[in-house]
């Protein structure tokens, strides 16, 4: 099972005297605590270790955020889902060695917004103005939605301010096992907990600190079971020998605690990552092969699976969706739309569905 | 600080303690102190009895090659700390060139030498270096400091970037040795391609550059390479992707022979995405009269009776590992 591994807790003086942060305090028992005036003594302290990315995993800085929601980029010349993020975290306890947060966050440390009554503002003017198409929203892109959870509970925050809300999906995205406060509240109909799959032999290898995927699966059945919907991610698929058994298998054993009709969607996206991340997360994880897989330079300048390849996981693993009367729930995850539209033929689904692959949303 | 005259014997020229600067003595220099001598003085200090040079390494290498037996020279105190003099050399010739990565790893490694603390070289000297202030930028250049002298030479003298030097790191010193001789001739874009390939390579099979070479039969394409033959290096690089890059390689090579086997009029030209990202033929053809286009258009549309044409889509729509 996942553990918080915090070494020290940085704290914004604005937010020093702040509900939230006596309780994170609190949670965290006798962490190493001081008070600062601004991100750059904690950078500095992140910068003089050897690995400044594994560093900023361990050092918690409390603060304030300027604002919250944003729309998803996606990535330049692929078809976007029209997905909404929430930024809440910054940063993940986790290290997995194909995370884009690595190079991203520019060794930004774990990072919570005390000031989340600022979201609970901006939450109501977004959803004033949110017209009628349906909403997709999370908080899993800079963060896992999980990660922190055990000290700042912002999942339940969150599930109370999406509750009743029509026409938005809140989804609480994690590669954690810890859902119990999710446990004790009644679900809402718009709240869904998703986790991202892999077989355990890239979990093993590759995202470390993470729960294994049998937790994962027991924490998914557990959600359905109180009454959640679930979403799934395969994000990144990994291509390696023995791939398609061990997806496959995954597969099987979401169908044997959950049905369909409990799922609300499934991503698949396979492994790609921007010319900055190989050059840091190559030497991060020496042991890691998965940066010499066989990739080609897209226009975006990002490194993917060449095209047959990636279509090739793409339909191995939505048959065996399909199967499971699931594959209507399928979407892709940054893909282009030569990809996308070829998918759509395979799986029998009109081109209309690329623009917003969600129908049963609507 | 005295200025003075001193014969260039008195100059203990084996203390290379304050040498960090690689650039060699160019015709400008010496043309410069051939017409005019030394005009700017070198910077000196004495230790231990002897004069070591602490800046102006090229104009005493340029007035030895002049046959002069003199030099002017400011001296300094010799109460001055090593570290105190070095900064004055680095800062002079931070002002006068562009470090390359080798001169900014040898720098480094002079400043902890010299006892500047390691947290005030992260956060004051790689900023100026154009360096990201992290500790692990400074152990990185600490690492390329230590390597062998042709490795650093050729770091230098091809201006390589860091992300190559990394992964020249990554090799033991008997493999950097047999590729520094493959890849002196080549630039630093063709040098930084190929050290990433074998690196790849390395991983991937478990065996180093030379021994893969010898084991795939590509010591002919070596020794071209080795020789100066350009188009070696395309070879010796498709071959290697093989290893690397299989599935585009096998689709490339067969879209290649497809196309090759239509035989079209050579006015023909037919391209495709060597990424394989669009799964689409561009043809395109020349003609320079209603003659020859009927011509060209005849003979494509006989060609479409063979079965190529499929094949090759076939392969542009592959899906599979
Ligand atoms: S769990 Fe997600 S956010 Fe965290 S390290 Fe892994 S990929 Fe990154």
């Amino acid at each position: 099972m996942d553990r918080l591994q915090i070494k020290k807790v940085w704290v914004d003086r604005k937010v020093e005297s702040r509900p939230l942060t006596r309780q994170i305090l609190e949670r965290l028992g006798g962490c190493h605590v001081e008070v600062v005036d601004s991100l750059e003594g904690v950078l500095r302290a992140i910068r003089l270790a050897s690995d400044p990315v594994g560093e900023s995993k361990k050092n918690l800085y409390l603060t304030e955020q300027l604002s919250f929601i944003r729309p998803c980029p996606c990535s330049p010349g692929c078809v976007s889902c029209g997905y909404w993020n929430i930024d809440l975290d910054l940063n993940c306890p986790f290290d997995c060695s194909y995370c884009v947060l690595q190079s991203y966050l520019n060794y930004q440390p774990l990072t919570v917004a005390i000031n989340r009554d600022g979201l609970e503002r901006e939450l109501e003017e977004f959803f004033q103005k949110k017209g009628r198409i349906p909403i997709r929203i999370g908080t899993g892109e800079l963060a896992d939605s999980l990660g922190l959870d055990s000290i700042t509970s912002n999942a339940i925050f969150l599930t109370e301010l999406f509750r009743g809300k029509e026409g938005v999906w809140l989804e609480l995205k994690s590669k954690s096992a810890r859902i119990q406060p999710l446990l004790e509240v009644k679900p809402p109909a718009n709240v869904i907990l998703s986790w991202s799959l892999n077989p355990q032999a890239v979990i093993d290898s590759e995202e470390k600190g993470t729960a294994s995927l049998k937790e994962r699966l027991e924490a998914a059945a557990a959600a359905f079971k109180h009454g959640y919907q679930v979403g799934f991610h395969f994000d990144p698929i990994i291509h390696y020998p023995g791939w398609k058994e061990e997806y496959s298998q995954v597969i099987v054993s979401i169908f044997k605690i959950i049905p369909a009709e409990a799922i609300a969607w499934i991503s698949l996206g396979s492994l790609r990552f921007p010319h900055r991340l190989k050059l840091l997360a190559r030497f991060r994880f020496p042991e890691s092969m998965i940066y010499e897989h066989e990739f080609i330079r897209s226009p975006e300048g990002k490194y993917r699976y060449p095209r047959p390849l990636r279509l090739y996981l793409y339909e191995e693993i939505s048959q065996i969706f399909s199967d499971y009367g699931a594959a209507d729930k399928l979407y892709l995850c940054m893909e282009s739309a030569e990809v996308w539209q070829a998918f759509m033929q395979k799986i029998k689904r009109g081109r209309r569905f690329i623009a917003f692959p969600f129908p049963w949303l609507s | 600080m005295k200025f003075k005259t001193v014969k260039i014997s008195e100059i203990d020229r084996q203390d290379h303690r304050f040498r960090f600067n690689l650039k060699p003595v160019d015709e400008r220099i010496l043309t410069g102190v051939k017409e005019a001598g030394v005009v700017q003085p070198l910077l000196v200090i004495l230790r231990e009895g002897r004069l070591i040079l602490v800046d102006g390494w090229r104009r005493l290498e340029a007035a030895l090659s002049c046959h002069m037996e003199e030099l002017p020279v400011f001296e300094l105190e010799s109460r001055m700390g090593d570290l105190g003099a070095f900064q004055l050399a680095f800062f002079i010739n931070y002002t006068q060139h562009r470090f390359s990565l080798a001169e900014k790893a040898l720098a480094a490694r002079r400043f902890l030498e010299f006892n500047l603390p390691a947290e005030e070289i992260i956060e004051r000297i790689l900023p100026l270096l154009e360096l990201p202030p992290l500790k692990k930028t400074l152990e990185i250049l600490l690492e390329i400091s230590s390597l062998d002298g042709k490795s650093i030479e050729m770091i230098h003298r091809k201006d390589w970037k860091q992300a190559t030097a990394e992964l020249w790191l990554r090799f033991l010193p008997e493999e950097r040795n047999w590729m520094l001789r493959l890849i002196e001739r080549l630039t630093h874009n063709q040098q930084h391609e190929l050290v990433e390939t074998f690196y790849s390579v390395k991983k991937l099979t478990g065996v180093g550059p030379e021994i893969i070479v010898r084991e795939k039969g590509l010591d002919r394409i070596t020794g071209s390479l080795r020789k100066g033959e350009s188009a070696a290096f395309d070879r010796l690089l498709a071959e290697l992707r093989k290893i690397t890059s299989p599935l585009r390689s096998r689709l490339s090579e067969e879209i290649s022979e497809k196309i090759k086997e239509l035989k079209l009029p050579l006015k023909v030209q037919v391209d495709y995405d060597p990424t394989l990202e669009k799964p689409g033929l561009k043809i395109s053809f020349e003609a320079r009269s209603a003659g020859q286009l009927e011509e060209i258009i005849k003979s494509l549309s006989e060609n479409f009776s063979l079965n190529n044409w499929d094949s090759i889509f076939q392969l542009l729509n592959y899906r599979g590992d």
